[in-house]
């Protein structure tokens, strides 16, 4: 049979008109759409098997509950852990993206001095000739730590001082501690037996204290309810996150705080609705009520709030004796459901002087909120594992990031009551990082190892037979067979809570009505985020969303 | 018995933290975008919108409502107009399933979401040097040109039945499946279960009478339910959700 070029062209297009008949061109569709989603350069997560471990976060001082699921020995996960007493199985939006910090673009891998690559050699070398010309203050963020025993060891046997750079939670205590005359690394928030929680500015439902720890509460006491359990007040300038879900917001001028303080302190007084006694602030009603804003009937209708429901605590969110001092007259200061005394040993710290240029050098460990560098002409030793940009000081120096040091977490600053635990090492700590205890133990070989530290402390929670370890069920240490299994207990992401009371002896001597400070608007980002930069994560909550404003110090 | 998992998501207790965004982004292998991706092409499976209720100064009051796919179970408008068979409705559990490999990029089903739900991936999934030692296991990265959205953490849910089979069970233990925005919520505002067991404590909350649910007049009788004693809050919510988030921000 001859076939024609016209057979030819009727037959191919019938197999093409039948074709789309048959599932061949769908399957070749689907095909290439596969195909040209499995680029080389297309990341593949890896296949290993997953573990979970669980250890204790370090990015601040909270000291959350942390659960990492690990695959090939690398970090892939983390949520809270359920059976932390304290969190609550709770973390900050910024700890759940924690587990890539590590390869954030502004990581540290170098020795940076002014800006130039330099080398450990050249620091060491720099830093002991410091010590040898003249005193050198070792600051550090969160004392109490075994690392905190190694430069405080440090700065005793060099001549130096040994200081601390605080958050403003800690900061926050310091004028009841002036008042009392009670460190105020020994007080503490008992927002478990408030029943109204005054708080001036302060972002309690926003990552304040130790995340989970209020909100949780504040979830299971307070969302929704017309009368709730424990009410919230907030009062602030903005609406703020806390101030869009407070039971109720009591919108001020900005900057008025201290006024509005000193109103609610005449109406307690003058109406009797406390027993204490003690000076009067002398600002007058009207004063107060212009400044704030608000009527005078409106500033006597909320003091009756606060005085209405008691234990009232007011929390503010930096040192204000001003507005402190409303706790000093609710008598909430060493009450139950008030500022409480959370240990028996005295932690006396000296805080880094605003004027420090009388030091020939600052070592700045990496716990130092990045913000809190202080401005000064003397040579800066700079502790970081990641870059935050600005004022970086004159030695920039690569420290382990997360979960690449082991270290210890004492208590959290706002914590009622004592707490341990242990933060693993859980990735191989980089060879080009030094942590500050590190550098200085190499200077001085006498200076404690950590590890031993941390044995010693677990050893002396064993002998004093106090507080419960709180893992899947809690166990009374009283019950520990030894040291060893206590310890072994808390490197497996335990923690040690002291559950024993102790008497809140608190006396507080305020001579006169304190005078009024500026409170700082609180950021977006709500309370103390220590760490330099944000997981990258976390910047989806700012980047491809409206939720929240960008951080400002990010790009300083 | 075929399970419908859903939630009610208690807006009295959303603090609008975002943990639940991040948390969700880490579990689903959901990369941070360049610096030029928007709130209009970013990645968020998981949304937490801001509502107002439009008043001023003192009189204002905000809350925060977190969106994620309804997975919509009747004429569900996304399965309806793909072309290419990349969105299901799970039988035996209820789920939208986003199969991106089917996926052509075409955002018909973006389109029909009464709720904005759905995302395109308009650039090539990139992490730092070594970031992609961090992703889940459990989770394919999704290439350029694929829409994705929340699939209830399906890896969890894989996880929860290799466990069971395993144990020798036909049933999952609720237990061991739990997405990961619920249990990031650091106020336990997220309830998650089974809706179609009674006395599942979701199904409970989802037929209190606080409970409603996003444009429920359209009938597509979404999965996700939202709970709140306050009026203005369901008032501002089940409006289109882009509005009123629109309002809020300008």
């Amino acid at each position: 049979m001859k076939v024609s070029r016209r057979d030819l062209l009727i037959g191919s297009a019938g197999v093409t008109a039948g074709l789309i008949f048959t599932p061949v061109p769908w399957k070749l569709l689907g095909d290439v759409s596969i195909w040209t989603q499995n680029w080389p350069w297309i990341p593949q997560p890896s296949q290993g098997p997953v573990e979970t471990k669980q250890s204790v976060c370090t990015l601040c001082a909270a000291g959350c509950g942390l659960r990492v699921r690990m695959a090939e020995g690398w970090p892939v996960g983390v949520s809270g852990v359920g059976t932390n007493p304290v969190t609550k199985g709770a973390l900050c939006p910024l700890g759940f993206g924690a587990h890539q910090l590590n390869w954030h673009p502004r990581r540290l891998h170098e020795v940076r001095h002014r800006g130039r690559t330099s080398s450990w050699d050249e620091a060491q070398g720099a830093l002991e000739k410091a010590c040898a010309e003249g005193p050198v203050a070792i600051v550090d963020g969160r004392p109490g730590r075994a690392a905190s025993s190694v430069l405080e060891g440090f700065a005793a046997k060099h001549g130096g001082n040994y200081r601390v750079a605080l958050s403003s939670e800690s900061r926050a205590l310091g004028p009841y501690a002036a008042w009392s005359g009670v460190a105020a690394s020994r007080l503490g928030y008992d927002l478990e037996n408030a029943q109204t929680v005054v708080s001036f500015g302060t972002p309690l439902l926003d990552g304040w204290g130790t995340p989970g720890r209020f909100t949780r509460m504040w979830s299971e006491k307070a969302a929704g309810a017309s009368d709730p359990e424990l009410r919230l007040i907030q009062i602030e300038a903005a609406l703020s996150r806390t101030a869009a879900r407070a039971w109720r917001w009591v919108a001020i001028r900005e900057g008025s705080d201290a006024a509005l303080a000193a109103g609610i302190a005449r109406v307690l007084r003058e109406e009797r609705l406390v027993a204490a006694k003690g000076p009067l602030p002398q600002m007058s009603m009207e004063e107060a009520a212009a400044q704030s804003g608000l009527t005078g009937q409106a500033i006597r209708e909320l003091a009756h709030t606060i005085a209405e429901k008691r234990p009232a605590l007011v929390i503010t969110p930096e040192a204000n004796p001003a507005i402190a001092a409303l706790n000093v007259l609710l008598g909430a200061v060493g009450a139950p459901g008030g500022i409480v005394v959370r240990n028996k040993k005295a932690l006396e710290h000296i805080a880094l002087e605003a004027n420090s240029n009388s030091y020939r050098a600052l070592v700045i460990d990496s716990s130092v909120p990045w913000d809190l560098v202080p401005r000064s002409n003397v040579e800066v030793f700079r502790f970081a594992a990641w870059d935050g940009g600005g004022n970086a000081g004159d030695w920039l120096l690569p420290a382990p990031g997360f979960l690449e040091e082991l270290t210890d977490v004492p208590t959290a600053p706002t914590s009622a009551t004592e707490t341990y635990g242990i933060a693993m090492n859980l990735l191989a700590q980089p060879a080009e990082t030094k942590s500050a205890a590190q550098l200085l133990g190499k200077i001085d070989s006498t200076l404690p190892d950590i590890e031993k530290l941390i044995h010693t402390r677990c050893e002396q929670l064993f002998q004093a037979k106090l507080g419960t370890i709180h893992a899947e069920q809690p166990v009374a240490v009283a019950k520990f067979e030894s040291a060893k299994k206590l310890e072994e207990r808390l490197r497996n992401g335990a923690v040690w809570i002291d559950d024993s009371r102790h008497a809140n002896s608190v006396r507080c001597a305020m001579k006169e009505w304190p005078a009024a400070t500026r409170v700082l608007p609180a950021a977006d980002w709500g309370a103390a985020w220590e760490a330099p930069v944000l997981p990258a994560l976390a910047e989806k909550l700012y980047k491809e969303s409206n939720l929240r404003d960008a951080p400002a110090r990010r790009e300083a | 018995m075929s399970a419908r998992y859903g939630m009610v998501i208690d807006l009295d207790r959303c603090t609008g933290c975002g943990a639940c965004m991040v948390a969700c982004a880490a579990e689903n292998n959901v990369p941070a975008l360049p610096e030029r991706a928007t709130a209009r092409t970013g990645l968020t499976p998981m949304l937490v919108r801001k509502l107002s209720n439009g008043k001023e100064g003192a009189e204002r009051r905000e809350a925060f409502i977190p969106i994620a796919c309804m997975h919509c179970e009747h004429e569900t408008p996304c399965v309806m107009v793909c072309p290419q068979q990349a969105v299901e409705v799970d039988k035996s559990t209820g789920i939208v399933m986003q199969i991106p490999q089917r996926c052509l990029g075409c955002r018909y089903c973006m389109t029909a979401c009464p709720y904005h739900a759905r995302y395109f991936n308009w650039w090539d999934p990139q992490w730092p040097a070594g970031m992609e030692k961090s992703l889940n296991p459990g989770v394919s990265v999704r290439m350029r040109g694929v829409v994705e959205k929340c699939n209830l953490c399906h890896a969890r849910l894989h996880a929860a039945q290799e466990k069971a089979a395993a144990a020798g069970k036909k049933e999952i233990e609720l237990k061991d499946y739990v997405p990961a925005c619920v249990e990031a919520c650091p106020t336990g505002a997220i309830l998650f279960g089974n809706l179609a067991d009674e006395k599942d404590p979701v199904s409970i909350a989802a037929r209190s009478t606080d409970s409603f649910r996003l444009l429920a007049r359209i009938g597509t009788e979404p999965k996700i339910h939202y709970k709140t004693t306050q009026a203005w809050i369901r008032a501002q919510a089940d409006r289109n959700p882009d509005h009123s988030s629109e309002a809020q921000h300008g």
